[in-house]
């Protein structure tokens, strides 16, 4: 099925519509964050403009401001960027470890798949969450407080993404590998074997491309659960003040007590930010699960 | 039950245990600083004599692999998981042990309130599907699925501590509080326990409805199903006594898989509300880099989800005879 196609019949069905418009918000907001509020605001800018601390919802300030004097409409609409850029490398990284492990064990079978296999249930099994604390901070530890950026994302954030990736994957490769299952028994990878083609080759040209429609709608899925994941994270300390997501934001206003202190303002708009991704790609995800499955299509 | 299940099930339950004290054991060898000085960080006083002990104990005067291996996983095994490094001279056992029972009872009752509302919601709003309650269930259900735990506590705080002052907002107990009965104790503890119990609870019951609910309609066009129905039998015993029975099966397992990720709900759960269980111990060993505390945290939490993904797929061979093979 062509892409283009495949986002006209999205389009037709109301979770998919829905879906597909929420995502399409975000995703400008967090292109062009600058346009939008301007640059984002540190301590300083709040101090140097004279802004009120902890302040409600008014003209000016549509969204309040926090107890560092900072914009809160500024910091959503910046965090937006950080936090959808995150789950966004976080689910390639996911996506790709998923793929390669699931054909792999998949086409080539025997003692390789039963090993492949073995580690994926553990994966599946485990609080993945536990150890993605414990990997974030080991690993920070090991490269050091270092402020260093990569394409504009700070090191601490990298580290998260990474984390994130290799604790996430067990999922996708237990789909992919069941699709290539299917596959390998088919009558066009026998016949490329007939002709001679490698293992590589069969992976590559014929199994790969049939999967890259369970690829699509899985990636959606494993993106709402990166946004969660990194969202927690964050929440418990392990975002990066200087880059704040959303979860960030969230640690912020419960580090000051903003619920016991009435002030709803500083955690309820990127709150709502993060239900909303989550649940537009939780409704993206079942609806091209829908139409891309075909034992799911079956039974409509 | 047939006996190669069991000892199929059994032998996977304990290399998955073993894989965990390796990455244990890998990721206390990663740590930054040489092993039997990160061991007796947490301990005042050290002596040559017990650091060369300490050595000696963990084999770390030999091979990397296996033996080291070997001392590490006998270490684990005797439940000797080292010292926190914060908590002086306390082991990780005794800092592990001080924190489970809040999150017991925290964790045991909101799964318990969410199994009965969150199946019951599913399985009415499945079989009455499009029906009024199907629609605002199965929205609601998604909106408490994409929503992050500690997000819905920190509204419940707001509305009903914050707002209503009907629920004290942080602790298990009023702090520095004399009771003069047990009593009086016991409704202190209720009260703090509300909100964080109603947060678990709320978190959970979206997964569980809408697994529930796909059940009972895949269930509903089974053959039997339609048989029933065609015996006459009224629809409510249509669905207590032949639908529900059957597409009960997947949700057993949703619950024990969906253990590992119900821990970070967890964890972050009790940072909202202050909850003195292991979540806070996370976040306070987090923070300190209390390394062996977060690695204790771990295996405790990890083997406890092992096992009871063991227990369901025992529970689930109980009920359904065809997975016995």
């Amino acid at each position: 099925m062509r892409l283009g196609g495949l986002i006209r019949r999205l389009l037709r069905r109301p979770d998919g519509f829905a879906g597909l418009c929420i995502l399409v918000f975000f995703s400008v907001i967090a292109l062009v964050p600058d346009l939008l509020v301007g640059p984002l605001q540190t301590p300083v800018t709040g101090l140097e403009n004279g802004y009120p601390r902890l302040a409600p919802p008014s003209f000016q300030f549509p969204l309040g401001t926090d107890e560092l004097r900072r914009d809160m409409l500024n910091l959503t609409v910046h965090g937006a960027r950080v936090s959808m850029v995150i789950g966004l490398l976080a689910t390639v990284i996911t996506v790709v470890i998923g793929v390669i492990v699931g054909v792999v064990s998949g086409f080539i079978g025997g003692r390789t798949d039963g090993v492949l296999m073995r580690i994926t249930d553990f994966f599946l099994v485990i609080p993945t969450f536990v150890l993605a604390i414990i990997l974030t901070s080991i690993i920070r530890d090991m490269i050091g407080s270092a402020s260093r950026e990569i394409l504009g994302i700070r090191m601490t954030l990298i580290v998260i993404i990474i984390v994130i990736g290799i604790t996430s994957w067990a999922s996708t490769a237990r789909i992919i590998r069941s699709q290539t299952l299917s596959l390998k028994e088919r009558a066009f990878v026998d016949r490329a074997r007939v002709i001679g083609a490698g293992g590589g080759h069969i992976m590559n040209r014929h199994i790969l491309p049939n999967v890259v429609n369970l690829i699509v709608a899985n990636a959606v899925l494993v993106f709402a659960g990166a946004v969660l994941t990194e969202t927690t994270l964050s929440f418990i300390g392990l975002g990066d003040p200087l880059q704040p997501s959303w979860g960030q934001i969230l640690e912020s206003s419960r580090e000051i007590g903003a619920p016991s202190l009435g002030a709803w303002w500083y955690f309820v708009p990127p709150g709502a930010c993060i239900v909303l991704v989550v649940f537009a790609f939780t409704l993206l995800g079942s609806a091209l699960d829908e139409m891309l499955n075909p034992r799911r299509r079956a039974r409509q | 039950m047939g006996s190669a299940y069991l000892v199929r099930r059994l032998a996977s339950a304990a290399i998955t245990i073993l894989l965990i004290v390796f990455i244990n054991f890998l990721l206390f060898r990663a740590m930054p600083g040489s092993p039997e000085r990160i061991i007796l960080r947490g301990v005042p006083n050290v002596t040559l004599e017990r650091l060369e002990a300490t050595r000696e104990r963990w084999g770390l005067n030999d091979p990397l692999f296996p033996d080291q291996f070997v001392s590490f996983l006998q270490a684990t095994a005797s439940g000797d998981l080292g010292f926190s490094f914060v908590a002086r001279g306390q082991t990780v056992g005794e800092v592990l042990a001080q924190r489970i029972w809040p999150t017991i009872i925290l964790f045991g009752l909101g799964e318990l309130v969410a199994i009965v509302v969150g199946l019951a919601l599913g399985a009415y709003s499945g079989w009455r599907r499009g029906g009024p309650v199907d629609f605002v269930g199965n929205g609601v259900s998604l909106i408490l699925y994409s929503a992050p735990y500690f997000l819905l506590g920190m509204i419940l705080l707001l509305i009903f501590a914050t707002n209503l002052g009907w629920f004290p907002t942080f602790g298990m107990l009023t702090a520095g509080a004399t009771y003069s009965s047990p009593v009086d104790r016991l409704v202190d503890f209720l009260a703090h326990l509300a909100l964080p119990l109603a947060t678990v609870a709320l978190g959970l019951i979206g997964q569980y409805a809408i697994v529930m609910r796909s059940s009972i309609i895949e269930t509903s066009s089974d053959d039997y199903v339609t048989t029933a129905r065609g015996m006459g039998l009224t629809d409510g015993r249509v669905l207590r006594h032949h639908a529900l029975p059957n597409a009960m099966l997947p949700t057993v397992t949703l619950v024990a898989i969906n253990l590992g990720y119900v821990v970070a709900g967890a964890i972050t759960v009790e940072v909202v509300f202050n909850w003195p269980g292991l979540g806070t111990l996370t976040v306070e060993a987090l923070t300190a880099r209390d390394y062996p505390v977060l690695q204790g945290v771990f295996l405790l939490l990890s083997v406890s989800v092992v096992l009871a993904n063991l227990g369901a797929d025992m529970v689930y061979g109980v009920l359904d005879p065809r997975v016995r093979t």
